[in-house]
């Protein structure tokens, strides 16, 4: 399932827009100097093979604050244009945690299935992104229903998944006789191949996922307290990370339950009752992420827990910059 | 038209999500509470339908409104009628726990967790060592040793507290002491005139007792810094690390291993415990707290 189709501009705007009547259809939007998503608009200024969206994309899933005893609204069909590759790998995790077989989530589930992604090939970095060093290219390898390149005044799509040719097959009239111009998918091949070199001289010599865990298990507690010296405990880096998805449950009257994003960085993450608390040192805390997201994750989990997004580092106040931390390991090693 | 006290004057559109939902409790009524000692007091519920647990596996009872909390019943598994946990005022949800009254309505979710094997305890003698309020979950498998009880060698309660006041199921205790199999051994930190039994802390209690450590496990349940010297002292007596059972205590909150809060390294406390043996999780950080 490899069909490509093209399609002009104005045309794939045209089916967004026919599309959003039903669906709620978000694209990546240039708001100041960042790209986050929106609910389709044709006067907005769609971003497309822009990393990154601020909002990662398990917030479509998993959002800030939802009622996972009653709901109040109906789960619309979703549409997500634009999604880059390292929160499509994201998605491996998170379907480990919350579909397995067990006790699986059944908001998280409805909400999954509602959703179709279309998945986008990155053709330019930000300084962050470091995809490449944990092995995940800059276009979408997993989890993408339908592919989106935008070359000049065309879209290439790809397909994916049979929900993506599920959605194609809706609305015929959008994608007939529309076999890529040859020039075009080379174009596409020679974007990605440049997007790759990027990565390489951005990111030389940062350590793979195969060595972090290692490095942050051997580290000394002198460089968890120097670098959680300016950290805030504000909890930005584990809201903002694609993978980080720990909640806490508020209750309601009439037993409802709401769930909340929660974060292990905010202080009495794991105190019980009793009143010990295991993070209560704000260095202890910093360092728990590392610990979770580099050693215990990978002991536990088949899919990673850091796709090199590097969200956590451009949205870190304290300016803590977790590639520096593990350039210092590895040269300390 | 009727007239509504609806603000809005329109017609409630919740949706329940699924039957099967893991979120929601069902609902439990007190029947009765009991006061253990003046921190701890027991609660038997009743709920709305009939509710299957095994011994070791915890519950988290929602106060409707305020919060919840995770405790292992401390009835016997073998009923399913009606439920008990006994809970020690320690913080927030606690607190509003031990004013419940008989008839006040609760929630309940679970049974969450791995519980106590019994059958890697069959043929074997079995020592258990409790302390302050971890007697809960012990007083539950108790239940259900003694429904078994040809099925093991010998049973030995190892029991501590506080004081003599702090002693919880004090006839649960007079009744143990009867029946055939069991033996019952308590201490307290600091005795008084009242007091009959050992005086010192729990792991004294330890140098009493005549068990072959080679034919036998050991349950260990209590607060932490209990829990840690017990486990110490266990492996003096020559127990391997992989016949040491631990209840470990965490902020268990959803109860499935995806809230994040009980994490004890690449453990969920919640789903993967909270019984394991002490071999599966010495090399975790943080396990006495």
């Amino acid at each position: 399932m490899s069909e490509v189709f093209q399609i002009s501009l104005s045309d794939w705007h045209f089916f967004l827009e026919k599309l959003a009547v039903e669906w709620d259809v978000f694209v990546p939007v240039k708001i100041n100097q960042f790209i986050d998503y929106k609910l389709y608009n044709s006067n907005y200024p769609i971003q497309y093979n822009q990393p990154l969206p601020v909002t990662p994309l398990k917030t479509f899933f998993l959002p800030f604050q939802e009622n996972v005893v009653f709901s109040r609204s109906f789960h619309n069909k979703k549409l997500i244009v634009g999604v880059p590759s390292c929160d499509l790998q994201a998605l491996n995790l998170l379907d480990e945690i919350y579909l397995e077989e067990t006790s699986p989530d059944p908001i998280y589930r409805k909400n999954r299935e509602n959703t179709v992604l279309i998945g986008t090939d990155c053709h330019t970095i930000r300084t962050s992104c470091h995809c490449m060093s944990y092995g995940i290219e800059p276009f979408p390898t997993a989890n993408a229903d339908l592919n989106l390149v935008s070359l000049n005044d065309s879209i290439l799509l790809t397909v994916y998944t049979s929900k993506g040719e599920a959605l194609i097959k809706q609305y015929p009239e959008y994608f007939k006789n529309v076999l890529p111009d040859k020039e075009k998918l080379e174009l596409a091949e020679n974007r990605r191949s440049a997007t790759l070199r990027m990565l390489e001289e951005q990111n030389p010599d940062l350590p793979d996922y195969s060595t972090t865990g290692d490095l942050v298990l051997h580290a000394g507690e002198e460089i968890w307290q120097k670098y959680a010296r300016t950290c805030v405990s504000c909890g930005a880096c584990a809201t903002i990370c694609p993978t980080c998805t720990c909640f806490l449950l508020i209750d309601r009257p009439d037993f409802e339950k709401v769930r909340q994003v929660d974060a292990c960085q905010y202080p009495g993450f794991e105190k019980i009752a009793a009143g010990e608390d295991p993070l209560h040192r704000k260095s202890v805390r910093f360092k728990n992420r590392y610990l979770c997201k580099y050693v215990w994750k990978p002991e536990r989990f088949k899919s990673i827990a850091c796709t090199g997004c590097g969200r956590c580092i451009d949205g870190c106040i304290g300016k803590i910059n977790k590639n520096e931390i593990f350039l210092e390991l590895s040269q300390q090693a | 038209m009727k007239y509504s006290w609806n603000y809005h004057n329109k017609p409630d559109k919740r949706i329940m999500l699924e039957t099967e939902n893991i979120y929601r409790p069902i609902r439990a009524t007190v029947e009765e509470v009991i006061d253990e000692s003046p921190l701890i007091k027991s609660f038997v519920l009743i709920p709305e339908t009939e509710f299957h647990f095994k011994t070791g596996e915890f519950i988290e009872l929602t106060i409707d409104g305020y919060g919840e909390a995770p405790f292992t019943p401390s009835s016997s598994p073998l009923e399913s009628h009606k439920i008990e946990v006994t809970v020690m005022k320690a913080g927030y949800v606690t607190e509003k726990i031990h004013a419940l009254m008989k008839g006040d309505l609760v929630g309940i979710r679970g049974p969450f967790g791995r519980g106590y094997p019994l059958d890697r305890f069959y043929g074997h003698e079995v020592l258990i060592l409790g302390g302050g309020c971890g007697f809960a979950p012990i007083r539950s498998l108790l239940f259900n040793l003694m429904a078994e009880k040809e099925k093991f060698i010998k049973v030995i309660l190892c029991y501590g507290a506080k004081s003599p006041e702090d002693c919880i199921y004090k006839p649960f205790v007079d009744q143990l002491r009867k029946v055939e199999k069991f033996e019952v051994y308590r201490s307290v930190d600091k005795a008084d005139a009242t007091w009959s039994e050992k005086e010192g802390v729990v792991t004294k209690l330890l140098d009493d007792i005549r068990i072959d450590v080679q034919q036998s496990v050991a349950i260990v349940c209590g607060p932490p810094v209990m829990m840690k010297y017990g486990t110490f002292r266990l492996l003096e007596m020559g127990y391997p690390a992989s016949d040491i059972y631990l209840s470990m205590e965490k902020n268990m909150s959803c109860g499935m291993g995806k809230c994040g809060h009980c994490m004890m390294g690449k453990y969920y406390v919640c789903k993967d415990g909270p019984v394991f043996t002490y071999e599966e999780i010495k090399e975790q950080p943080d396990i006495w707290v």
